[in-house]
């Protein structure tokens, strides 16, 4: 069984700053491996160790996403291919999931194919089954168990409030939400034997896109912080019942209520 | 000449910082409140493969460069200085000797369980009348047909009694002094060898500190390490390698309380704004990073130094030194940025102030440091 796991390189949330004027600053920000992504490359890593898969993972984007590759192969994967090109600074969903799509016909489609369910900077949920559409194969998302039988993958979904097993046969997308594992933080031996492991850069411009496959159909105008202003009123004076009538009069004037 | 860690090291440094936040941390106030060891630390530290993390292979370790030991020394000590100390005593003192200078035979016995983990280890030089005259030590090993007879007190011992190999010093002919000292490997519960009193101390309390008593204790011949008489110079060129992992430590406890300072400064308002607006604070911040970084340089650059496999003795005195003075300046500062609440046991940098100060101390105190320094200049 081949698996290939797809991550995105992003900007570690803790170190954006929102300025006065809700500006977001990310000058300052560590980047990192997309945390529901180390989900998807555990969930390979798990498939490795119980099923014997060959795990390889896949990234699209800039030169700096480099330093996301030696951290990945330490989480698992045995090789790690990179489209390394600037376009992936202001790229989308639509541009992603053709350029992961063309690198995986490039290397061979695989048994299966990991993501996140999004990523955790714009977290579209677009690029898992815009791959699974273009691939032609099913895509199997909101996930969290699989299990792996001959040649077939069966998956829990989780779905609003109830849960779903769906399975389909090899070859197939499945896109985990973050409850399906913990990921491991890798033992001191897998990070040292994954700076032997290799890597393999392919460029943009082998993989035969158009320029309309290449160009976004969205553009981020600009991005704002989300501040949550709390009033911290506390109902302390009088009754029970005095206290939910002030809590609902207050709910009433806010238009809530 | 190049400042960057390599991309390994780089890596095993995130790494450290993984394990460290993860693991050492959520317990950090807890074990320096009750004196208890991080056992579950250890069993981490076992199935991430760090135990033996300098040894080679073939022993069970993770043949890591020396420097990327140091990181991982720093990072954890960044958050839990008891558990940076109890894993370089056992790492760097404790194995050091039996890996250099003991027979194949003592590393298949003692090295490789050490580096798997499934034995702890623990270093005894000092003795009560011994500390920096490490010389004039009266703990007596006495050959006895098949088995030395080990006589005498031990005090001071990381991990004393929570490890599970013991590297000690004794004289095997006290008359000719320094040249008389020998070294040993004793395994806990050996009749004769027992654990006194444990110390109850300032800082580092997740770290036991205990006394070893040593009434009439055979051992088996074959745990001398090395030659008879070679003691003494296999000490001192193990407290070389063994002064990096203080240093690293002193650094990781700064790197720390910096932390906390900046936090803190830039949450802090007072006349209507951060205290990081203000100069005064601004200053303290500034001598503090610039001191943390010098540190830094001379600590990665005696670990450097100790890998390339050249002598280190003046660099790792060097680091010591200085990473230890400058932790102290940096705790001191990060308490008075955080005023009253620097005093208080709520916040983490009146921990990290009293953990640093042993820094200057053991392993050779700073006196001591100056004395290696300037002899190495005089020479």
């Amino acid at each position: 069984m081949k698996i290939i796991v797809c991550y995105k390189w992003v900007p570690d949330e803790q170190d954006i700053k929102i300025a006065a004027d809700l500006k977001v600053d990310m000058s300052m920000a560590k980047w990192k491996i997309s945390e529901y992504d180390k989900n998807a490359i555990e969930e390979a890593a798990l498939q490795a160790e119980n099923n014997a898969a060959e795990v390889t993972c896949l990234t699209f984007g800039t030169s700096k996403a480099k330093q996301s590759l030696k951290d990945a192969l330490s989480r698992g994967p045995e090789k790690a291919y990179w489209v390394n090109d600037a376009k992936a600074e202001n790229t989308d969903g639509f541009v992603t999931a053709n350029i992961l799509a063309a690198a995986i016909k490039k290397v061979g489609i695989p048994d299966l194919i990991f993501f996140g369910e999004g990523s955790e900077d714009s977290y579209g949920q677009q690029v898992g089954p815009r791959v699974a559409a273009l691939l032609d194969i099913p895509a199997l998302t909101f996930v969290t168990k699989t299990a792996v039988k001959d040649d077939a993958i069966t998956t829990t979904r989780s779905i609003g409030n109830c849960t779903e097993d769906v399975t389909a046969s090899f070859p197939a997308v499945v896109c985990m939400l973050p409850e399906i594992n913990k990921p491991r933080i890798p033992s001191l031996k897998q990070v040292l034997k994954a700076s032997k492991k290799p890597v393999e850069e392919i460029k943009l411009a082998d993989l035969g896109l158009s320029d309309a496959e290449l160009t976004v159909k969205n553009k981020v105008k600009s991005i704002q912080g989300f501040v949550m202003n709390r009033k911290n009123k506390l109902y302390q004076d009088g009754s029970s019942a005095e206290k939910v009538k002030a809590l609902v009069s207050d709910l009433a004037k806010e238009g809530l209520a | 000449m190049d400042f960057q860690l390599t991309e390994e090291q780089a890596l095993v440094q995130q790494n450290a910082r993984e394990f460290a936040q993860t693991y050492c941390e959520p317990i950090a106030a807890e074990i320096d409140k009750t004196g208890r060891h991080p056992e579950e630390t250890i069993k981490q530290l076992i199935a991430h493969d760090y135990m033996g993390m300098i040894y080679p292979e073939e022993y069970g370790g993770a043949e890591a460069d020396y420097l990327s030991y140091i990181l991982m020394v720093e990072e954890i000590s960044r958050v839990c200085a008891s558990t940076g100390i109890i894993y370089s005593a056992h790492i760097s003192l404790s194995m050091n000797p039996i890996y250099k200078w003991g027979s194949e035979e003592l590393k298949q016995k003692y090295l490789v369980p050490m580096c798997k983990g499934e034995k702890l280890g623990a270093f005894a030089l000092t003795e009560p009348g011994a500390g920096t005259d490490a010389a004039s030590g009266t703990c007596t090993a006495t050959l006895d047909g098949a088995e030395y007879i080990l006589n005498g007190t031990k005090c001071f011992i990381t991990n004393g009694g929570i490890a599970d190999v013991y590297t000690i010093f004794a004289l095997t002919d006290p008359a000719k002094g320094v040249k008389g000292l020998s070294c040993f490997v004793v395994e806990k519960n050996t009749p004769g060898f027992e654990i006194g009193k444990h110390e109850d101390k300032m800082g580092i309390r997740g770290s036991h500190t205990s006394e070893l008593i040593f009434k009439n204790c055979h051992i088996p011949k074959e745990n001398l390490v090395g030659e008879e008489g070679k003691g003494f110079k296999y000490a001192m060129m193990t407290l070389d390698g063994g002064r990096i992992g203080v240093a690293a430590q002193a650094l990781g406890i700064a790197q720390g309380a910096l932390d906390e300072a900046v936090k803190f400064a830039k949450e802090r308002v007072q006349f209507g704004k951060p205290i990081a607006t203000k100069q005064a604070i601004q200053w303290m911040l500034a001598d503090m990073e610039t001191q943390l970084q010098a540190a830094r340089f001379l600590v990665y650059n005696a670990a450097e130094t100790a890998g390339r496999g050249v002598a280190f003795s003046k660099e790792a005195a060097m680091a010591k030194l200085f990473a230890a003075e400058a932790a102290e300046f940096i705790c001191s500062k990060a308490i008075q940025i955080h005023g009253g609440y620097g005093f208080i046991k709520d916040f983490k940098v009146e921990r990290f102030y009293r953990d640093q100060r042993i820094t200057a101390i053991y392993e050779g105190t700073s006196e001591v440091q100056r004395m290696v320094i300037a002899g190495s200049l005089l020479r």
